[in-house]
């Protein structure tokens, strides 16, 4: 049993997170945390598998206590023989470099004997399906890929609680399938589960009840009929997402194809293969309208996004041309002329100011010109801060911003809303929408059936 | 098909060999002690990495190593002649690689043969501190991921156009080192609170699935090892 009584937390620089927590939760119970970015999700379950107060600093009143352990009062250590966690950057939670010792290494830090944790990852790997995941290098993995790993590593463990900290941020369709399976495995076992997330009718058929979080408050408390019975609109006023668990592809076919009479920019010869591996993709000739919003769809996430990164021109050995207007653009000329903006920003701000970053794109220099590209996108406050100091979806603005300095007509975003909530979710498809306004191309690559149906003009499915 | 797990570790050596060679390799390779009396334990020392590689099946990896370590000796001896600035500058940076190179072939063999794991086990063993330890033990996670992540980067900036001699020296530093050292210490924290969660700590006692045990080949890098430093002590206080 999980227990809160009365918590309240403040992070050493910053302000309150949790407002007076008072919350139960049943052994064998699966529970959704949800609510708007900054609500104070995390923050709730990282108490539990006690990062907070024993890695997170700050002022911590009130207690949280798990099978009547006292949390705060015991070493992590100690609380990792309770409660698992998978975290959401699956870059980031693994010790190891190969899977099979990360499937161990929980268990080896416990101090189990060899033997039967030869037992348990062996019971882990057959159930789920994931001999083929073994003795490989985490950096070879595909982000599903890692996630299911990060999922089995929990499995492993002698455990009963499981945390899960927006689990599928970074996962695509069949990548959320795979963690429904897991979920559902848990279940079965009668392990207690909590979950922070912001993507959640995923996880409807398995829950037993859900807490809704606003400014670290919980506003309140769901049974798991009235959760699933919210509407669409009932779940956007509350400022949740409701996105369907649907194949994107099957959605992105709906949309009212207006793109038809549009100029089109012809795709030819896109063809792909790591070396002395089979092609990832092979596309004769794909017709791209131009001054559309342009969603690349397809069950394949590792795909698609190396389909980006040849289409800006990034891969030497990719040997495409694209057609504009008469003009064959080769690798050089695209990677002049379109402009990407990445999944993850911080790898793209390179200056430290906010106006540096978008002077440094301007063919010339025009600081007018770029305080006014700021303005625009309510960036102007922030002119002279560090970019990599500001919020995840400053950030991507800031991107934005210097796609829009650099004058490029094609601009291709990598799963942008990623990780976001309904609100920023939808600040992106306006972006989106004033970009095409402007008469620029917008080509996208996304799981996120919301934004398709919000932003996206047309669709182009993508299949391996 | 049923999935076995194999706890054989399929790597030639023992990790504390591989340290007790990257130890001597650093000493009379990198550091030349002993000098001409060492000739034939310098040799043996340069071109073993090369050998280990092949072991692994790396023969592209191997072969450019050895191309580029006798590349660099002739070209440094063609050059000793040249006493313009340029051309000692470039006799001294070959000097320097044909110094370091070997032992950077050896680091980076270890690196990618040696498990996290069974690297905490073999430290464990010697009774060093997981003090010391724990915090070398990332450096096998962190060097793929620096690698990673300023691939990343780089891309980033050529898409830009912000590419090297673009722009002055230092700035090409910077846009490089800000981003990569700003993604890696996000790496690093969240890296450290996972580890964590799942129970790592200081000086506990840690099982380890991994068989450690010393084989014939870890025998004979020992007596090679201990060799060098016995035939550089003779050398030293007897002759």
């Amino acid at each position: 049993m999980i227990c809160f009584d009365d918590v309240s937390f403040r992070y050493a620089k910053g302000q309150e997170s949790l407002k007076n927590i008072n919350l139960k939760i049943n052994d064998g119970d699966v529970v959704l945390v949800c609510g708007p970015s900054g609500c104070g999700k995390s923050t709730l379950v990282r108490c539990v598998n006690g990062l907070i107060p024993h890695f997170y600093e700050g002022d911590l009143t009130g207690s949280v206590s798990v099978d009547g352990i006292d949390i705060s009062q015991t070493t992590l250590r100690k609380i990792s023989r309770h409660v698992g966690t998978v975290f959401q950057n699956p870059r980031s939670q693994f010790f190891n470099v190969d899977t099979t010792s990360e499937l161990a290494f929980g268990c080896e830090n416990f101090g189990l004997e060899p033997d039967e944790i030869e037992q348990r990852i062996n019971r882990t790997v057959n159930r789920h399906d994931l001999g083929p995941l073994m003795d490989r290098s985490i950096f070879k993995l595909s982000g599903g890929e890692k996630q299911k790993i990060a999922c089995a590593s929990v499995a492993v463990e002698p455990i009963d609680v499981i945390i899960l900290d927006e689990p599928s941020a970074n996962l695509d369709y069949k990548g959320i399938c795979e963690l429904q399976k897991m979920i559902e495995a848990w279940k079965e076992e009668h392990k207690t589960i909590l979950i922070a997330e912001h993507r959640i009718s995923y996880l409807f058929p398995y829950i037993t009840g859900a807490i809704l979080m606003n400014e670290g408050e919980i506003i309140k408390e769901y049974s798991a009929g009235e959760m699933t019975a919210l509407s669409e609109n009932d779940l956007h006023k509350l400022g949740l997402r409701a996105e369907t668990m649907q194949d994107p592809t099957a959605v992105a076919l709906d949309i009212h194809d207006g793109s038809e009479n549009a100029e089109k920019l012809i795709l030819s010869n896109m063809k792909f293969a790591y070396k002395g591996e089979k092609p990832v993709f092979d596309i004769p000739k794909m017709e791209i309208p131009a001054g559309e919003i342009v969603a690349i769809v397809g069950t394949n996430g590792a795909g698609k996004s190396t389909f980006l990164r040849c289409l800006c021109g990034m891969e030497r050995s990719c040997k495409a041309t694209l057609d504009v207007n008469g003009n064959v653009w080769k690798n050089k000329k695209r990677r002049q002329s379109i402009y990407m903006v990445m999944q993850d920003v911080n790898h793209q701000l390179f200056t430290d100011s906010v106006l540096e970053e978008v002077m440094i794109s301007q063919e010339k220099e025009d600081k007018e010109e770029a305080l006014r590209i700021l303005e625009a996108l309510d960036l102007k406050e922030y002119a002279d801060k560090h970019p990599l100091a500001l919020s995840g979806g400053q950030k991507q603005r800031v991107a934005i911003a210097s796609a829009i300095a650099s004058g490029r007509n094609i601009i291709l975003f990598d799963e942008p809303t990623s990780g976001l909530d309904y609100y920023h979710m939808l600040q992106v498809s306006e972006l989106l929408k004033q970009l095409q306004k402007a008469g620029r191309t917008v080509i996208i690559v996304t799981h996120d059936v919301e934004l398709i149906k919000n932003a996206c003009t047309c669709a182009i499915p993508f299949a391996s | 098909m049923e999935y076995r797990l194999d706890r054989n570790v399929h790597s030639l050596l023992d990790p504390r060999t591989k340290l007790l060679l990257l130890f001597t390799s650093s000493v009379f390779v990198i550091g030349t002690a002993g000098e001409a009396w060492m000739t034939v334990f310098y040799w043996i020392l340069v071109y073993l990495p090369v050998l280990l590689l092949f072991v692994e099946k790396e023969w592209k990896a191997g072969l450019v190593a050895i191309a580029i370590y006798i590349g660099s000796c002739y070209a440094q001896m063609a050059l000793r002649h040249d006493l313009s600035a340029l051309g000692s500058a470039l006799a001294l940076m070959l000097f320097i690689i044909t110094k370091i190179l070997p032992t950077v072939i050896l680091a980076r063999y270890i690196v990618k043969t040696t498990k996290v794991s069974e690297f905490l086990t073999a430290m464990n063993r010697m009774h060093i501190t997981d003090k010391l330890t724990i915090p070398v033990s990332v450096i096998f996670r962190f060097f793929p991921t620096v690698v990673e992540e300023s691939g990343a980067i780089n891309d980033a900036m050529r898409m830009r156009g912000i590419e090297m001699g673009a722009q002055k020296a230092t700035e090409a530093v910077e846009y490089r080192m800000v981003p990569l050292i700003a993604s890696c210490s996000i790496i690093g924290e969240e890296l450290s609170a996972a580890a964590m969660t799942r129970g790592l700590d200081v000086d506990k006692k840690r099982s380890c699935i991994w068989r450690l045990r010393f084989g014939i080949p870890d025998l004979i890098i020992i007596i090679l090892c201990l060799a060098c430093f016995v035939w550089w002590g003779i050398g030293r206080f007897f002759v």
